[in-house]
């Protein structure tokens, strides 16, 4: 078992495939470092993120979510990323009522030729997951061991 | 306003402005009413309005095919003017017999008050903003703040705000806003941990029966995420985790429908306070996007409409 000072967060990103995803990419091809710590899914739009996704990451035991999409007015299909904020705006705040740190769920607007940017929010969401510590939220006893193994369902 | 109703519903039958009537019956158990749907107009004469009715009726709306006639108190109202922008129904084919609603009387409320079992109660009766309970010859009375409903507390517009029919005048709401939010508001007080771990005790309690969702008008879904399998998104198996995540999922997709009427909460077999999760995603909804759902039948709902610049500041 690691020790709590190797602990990692692990991050999943939700990201649109116009702008996000193409921004991941832009990042990676002109060499920008950005932590390891995020898996990526492709979503063909912000707007498709369900909260239902962002919980289920959760409850597999990931230690955060980032939904990216594209700059408000910028969107491929014309108002996904607007349904989006709209969802992630409750998600979040409801999600906190229940218990949830907000920290956990991060949202950002990405452009295609923001590979800069991408690696920027990468490295802040990371350093604040790190603060937050481990997603124990699932868990059957929370206290105790800060690295336990993850709450698969 | 009772004849009234039996009245207007059985025209409503009789000219063949509906194929249905939907409405209040008197129910088995004392001071309990039940839903009544008909097609004859016969069964008019059974129909009741008194404190005790309780149900959202606008439920059954979406399982009945042709004309309805439904009477509706001010929350209803508003589940079925969201059914309609969700073109769930047809504004066309509905008669809504509006009521001003003074509020329902809580009967769980009152047992505790009088120490009492509903069963050995006499008579409970309105008075203005009193409700006189009658034990054998022992009279009691309390005032209406003491035994309505939470969300009845909480409600803004007691008074349909869409119909074609009003029985009576609209009425005033009794509000006293610090009650119907007052679990909230404990909540509210905790730390995220004592939260999370409050709604850890409560889900562990309970049997995912789905009686909150079938008895909510916002829960329309042909095929509910539970019941996926590819992916599979929760287990059907009852544990607190896929519980909680069940009902945290559930408010989130009924955010910018639900009307507070409480029902959701009245029908959990465990008592978990869903009240709590669902008045408090009602108030988000308005604080963040000025939203109160059901009040405008050619609005868009809430989750497909937008602002340019709303709710922003929590992206990057």
């Amino acid at each position: 078992m690691k020790k709590e000072s190797e602990w990692e967060p692990k991050l999943v990103g939700f990201l649109c495939k116009w702008c996000s995803y193409a921004g991941a990419d832009l990042a990676g091809t002109s060499r920008k470092k950005y932590p390891a710590n995020i898996g990526v899914i492709k979503v063909p739009c912000s707007g498709r993120v369900d909260s239902l996704f962002i919980l289920k990451a959760l409850r597999l035991g990931f230690d955060g979510v980032l939904v990216s999409g594209c700059h408000p007015g910028d969107c491929h299909y014309q108002t996904g990323n607007y349904r989006a904020r709209r969802r992630i705006a409750i998600t979040k705040k409801f999600l906190e009522y229940m218990g949830i740190e907000p920290q956990r769920i991060q949202a950002s607007w990405v452009s295609a030729s923001e590979g800069g940017k991408f690696a920027e929010v990468v490295t802040e969401t990371t350093e604040k997951l790190k603060q937050t510590g481990p997603n124990q939220l699932f868990i059957e006893e929370r206290q105790g061991d800060g690295a336990k193994a993850t709450a698969r369902g | 306003m009772e004849q009234r109703l039996r009245q207007e519903a059985k025209t409503l039958l009789e000219q063949g402005k509906v194929d249905y009537i939907i409405g209040f019956e008197q129910g088995s158990l004392k001071f309990t009413t039940a839903p009544l749907i008909t097609k004859d107009k016969g069964d008019t004469d059974r129909l009741v309005i008194n404190p005790f009715i309780v149900n959202n009726l606008s439920v059954y709306l979406t399982d009945i095919e042709g004309r309805v006639g439904i009477v509706a108190k001010g929350c209803d109202s508003r589940s079925i003017v969201s059914l309609i922008q969700d073109n769930k129904v047809n504004r066309e084919e509905v008669v809504i017999i509006g009521i001003p609603c003074p509020g329902i009387i809580d009967l769980s409320k009152i047992e505790q008050l009088v120490g009492k079992d509903r069963d050995e109660l006499d008579d409970i009766t309105r008075d203005g903003n009193r409700v006189v309970v009658t034990v054998g010859s022992k009279k009691k009375d309390f005032p209406i703040t003491e035994v309505l409903f939470d969300n009845c507390l909480g409600c803004e517009f007691p008074t349909p705000q869409e119909y074609d029919v009003l029985l009576g005048e609209p009425s005033t709401p009794v509000a006293d806003k610090t009650v119907s939010r007052a679990k909230i508001e404990t909540l509210e007080g905790m730390t995220q941990e004592q939260r999370w771990q409050f709604w850890e005790e409560e889900f562990s309690r309970c049997i995912r029966c789905y009686a909150c969702r079938n008895i909510c008008p916002a829960c329309f879904c042909q095929r509910c995420f539970v019941e996926e399998s590819e992916p599979q998104w929760i287990l059907p198996i009852p544990q607190w985790q896929d519980n909680l995540i069940f009902q945290a999922i559930r408010n989130i997709h009924v955010a910018g429908r639900c009307t507070d009427c409480g029902e959701c909460d009245r029908a959990c077999p465990v008592n978990i306070p869903l009240r709590s999760l669902t008045k408090e995603m009602y108030d988000l909804v308005d604080e963040l996007f000025h939203y109160k759902s059901g009040m405008d039948k050619d609005a868009p709902p809430l989750m497909t409409a937008y602002e340019a610049e709303e709710a922003e500041d929590f992206i990057r």
